[in-house]
């Protein structure tokens, strides 16, 4: 009988018993919560929503403001209000009706200067605002059909292409950096904590001295299968929970977000993305297998793992790489090492189009490395997990006798 | 008939050779007694038995072949180097190590409490093992070792922790398994504990089979002509039929001369007017068996 499903079942049930497991599955969305809402509420109320005022002494206004739209917590407007004269507008700045006022010259259409009285310098919402309703009447003074008006407020879309056709963009997405990062992220987080956790389990083996008793009881690939799965498991219980509160939270922002309505997920990313990052976690859990076995202590093990950071954050650091040269050397590298390829590759699938060969090659170079750690791990297992007081050292996991052991 | 079967078994670890050449056999129904120095190759010997070392050369067979998984569930095991899971409940912890030997839910319900009750932790069931005492934690071990009725059962320094009451408890146990008919080596420094417990024993030092068989033949191989007595007046200097005579702890250790029997020296003393409590052959302990063949092995190599 196969006993890796009760050392799974034991060591998933042992973690997501803990109180470190519910701290970190409930501290991490109440996190982001935090720091999303701060940055709202700090947005929202340094943003002023009193009007903005309108002297037209030059008589070119033919249209009334569109005040319609509502000003709401998440999307707040700035609506315009015409004056008949300057002293009526400064008025009204004074006894704050409004935020400030513009003035349009007599000569606008020469000149094109405006002057916008205020003590506060306008942000972009007010230019914009301003910049739209002089275009519209302007526009309307001429007669341009109101259909070619509302395309031209639109602007146009750009879709960008290289010259041998193998990258295209369409040149609006900045937003698809949106589910690449949340992926890298999640990876980054349930691989941390999930091999973190792997990690713990084998050393506390060693320091409990249970291990001895393990492997008089299930066959060493058992207890390796069982842990690798069952640190999975847990790893896979925390994404699913964090998934489920960003689909809710998503579901909920979406119309208030705009750019959530333009993410549109195809299910080859997703698939890949997924593929990748449980292989990135298969990686990380054999090498933290391997490190288990071979360190003595929790201290040990955990300095040796710091450095696995590393490699995971360096798509991070070189996040301009990825925007400015999706297929340049660095991001190529980058989507072959294991423990960077799950953000690295969903990066650049997100701006361009990778060939499904090098998708393919990817995938074969990471199942290699992935094979080797495990065999690795295996090796040094039975050696390393009985030697209590010295760690292993890389000699001793090469040599002869630690392969026979 | 013979559980356990050890041919020749060698084992290298880098420039050390752990062990070389071992052999020997046991059976159903008896304690054995493995024996050794520290560093001498023992707890070696236990690993390749249990499969966790390969051996580099030499043939184990348990149960009448070679291990496999589903002979690992009919072997209870305490090893020297032991533990809990510090942070678990006992019950959890034994009820988790029960399973890995292949018991199911309803047999632990039914077993773990009636063992708990044996070893009188039934109290501290729900504590953490970083609670309990050393002696309680060991007790809990033996449990996990026990609770699947092995048919073996190999056990390392079983009273290295336990109180004399305990002791006893854990003897009156293994006794119990053994006229039941299972197969115990156990490993131990404690040479009265052997000498009580074990019906044959192999000494291993250097990784080498220095002394084995019945433990009453042992003893006879090393048996001296020697007396003790316990006389109630200093005895004279000189004494018809004795070659030497040592002072022993308040007794008197008398070599009989050459050709005299110790039933000769016994009417040769009460001849003499000695008046004593005890007169008993100098049979050795286990311990100065061991340090004299440990050491003859020494000497050896040097």
């Amino acid at each position: 009988m196969n006993k890796s499903r009760q050392v799974a079942r034991y060591e998933y049930l042992h973690h997501v018993g803990s109180k470190r497991f519910w701290l970190l599955l409930i501290s991490i969305p109440l996190g982001f919560l935090f720091i999303f809402g701060l940055s709202m509420l700090i947005s929202r109320f340094s943003f002023d929503t009193r009007p903005v005022g309108i002297v037209d002494q030059g008589s070119l206004i033919q249209l009334e403001p569109d005040n319609s739209k509502k000003s709401t917590f998440f999307n707040p407007q700035i609506h315009l209000y015409l004056y008949p004269d300057a002293s009526s507008a400064r008025a009204g700045a004074e006894k704050k009706e409004i935020q400030g006022f513009v003035m349009l010259p007599e000569d606008y259409v020469s000149t094109y200067q405006l002057t916008y009285w205020s003590n506060k310098q306008p942000n972009s919402d007010i230019q914009e605002a301003i910049t739209s309703f002089i275009s519209r009447n302007l526009m309307a003074s001429e007669n341009v059909d109101t259909a070619v008006l509302k395309r031209i407020n639109e602007g146009g879309h750009i879709s960008l292409h290289s010259l041998d056709r193998s990258q295209s963009s369409d040149g609006t997405g900045w937003h698809r950096i949106v589910v690449p990062v949340v992926i890298g992220l999640l990876n980054f987080t349930v691989v941390m904590s999930s091999g973190g956790y792997l990690l713990k389990a084998l050393v506390e083996e060693k320091e409990n001295r249970t291990i001895e008793i393990m492997l008089t009881s299930v066959p060493s690939r058992e207890i390796m299968t069982g842990k690798i799965v069952g640190n999975l498991s847990v790893g896979l219980t925390q994404i699913a929970v964090w998934a489920l509160l960003l689909i809710i939270a998503g579901l909920i922002f979406r119309n208030r977000l705009g750019f959530l309505a333009d993410i549109n997920l195809s299910g080859g990313y997703l698939a890949i993305s997924i593929a990748l990052a449980v292989l990135s976690f298969l990686f990380t859990a054999a090498l933290m297998a391997t490190i288990g076995a071979a360190m003595t202590s929790s201290e040990q093990a955990q300095s040796v793992t710091s450095l696995m950071v590393i490699p995971m954050m360096i798509p991070f650091y070189f996040f301009s790489v990825f925007l400015n040269h999706p297929n340049g050397i660095v991001a190529r590298v980058l989507s072959f090492i294991p423990l960077s390829a799950p953000l690295a590759l969903s990066l650049r699938m997100a701006f361009i189009k990778v060939s499904p060969w090098e998708i393919g090659l990817v995938f074969v170079v990471i199942i290699a490395l992935t094979l080797f750690v495990f065999w690795l791990a295996g090796v040094v297992f039975k050696r390393g997990m009985l030697q209590y007081s010295k760690r292993i050292s890389l000699k001793e996991i090469f040599s002869k006798e630690t392969r026979n052991a | 008939m013979s559980t356990i079967t050890v041919e020749n078994i060698a084992k290298r670890f880098g420039e050390t050779q752990a062990v070389k050449n071992v052999s020997f056999e046991v059976h159903s129904g008896e304690i054995f007694g493995l024996l050794g120095p520290n560093g001498s190759g023992k707890t070696t010997s236990i690993r390749i038995i249990l499969d966790i070392y390969q051996a580099d050369s030499g043939k184990v067979s348990i149960l009448g072949g070679p291990m496999t998984n589903e002979k690992l569930n009919h072997i209870g095991y305490l090893p020297e180097e032991r533990g809990l899971y510090q942070d678990v409940q006992l019950e959890r912890c034994l009820s988790y190590f029960a399973s890995l030997k292949g018991l199911s839910e309803d047999q632990i319900k039914e077993r773990l409490p009636r063992y708990l009750e044996k070893f009188d932790l039934a109290d501290h069931a729900k504590k953490k093992a970083k609670e309990l005492s050393k002696g309680m934690q060991q007790k809990g071990q033996l449990i996990a070792a026990l609770i699947h009725d092995p048919e073996i059962i190999i056990i390392d320094e079983p009273f290295a922790a336990l109180d004399p009451v305990n002791t006893q408890l854990v003897k009156k146990l293994l006794i119990e398994q053994r006229n039941a008919g299972k197969t115990i080596v156990m490993s131990t420094h404690q040479m009265n504990q052997v000498e009580q417990l074990c019906d044959r024993l192999v000494l291993i030092d250097h990784g080498r089979v220095l002394l084995q068989g019945k433990l009453t033949e042992i003893r006879e191989r090393f048996r001296t002509n020697a007396m003790i007595i316990d006389a109630l007046d200093p005895l004279p200097e000189q004494l018809d039929g004795v070659a030497r005579i040592e002072k022993q702890n308040g007794s008197y250790c008398l070599t009989p001369q050459e050709g005299v029997s110790a039933q000769d020296l016994l009417s040769a003393l009460v001849a003499q007017g000695i008046k004593m409590n005890t007169f008993e052959v100098a049979a050795p302990t286990l311990d100065e068996i061991f340090i004299q063949v440990v050491k003859e092995g020494s000497d050896r190599d040097e």
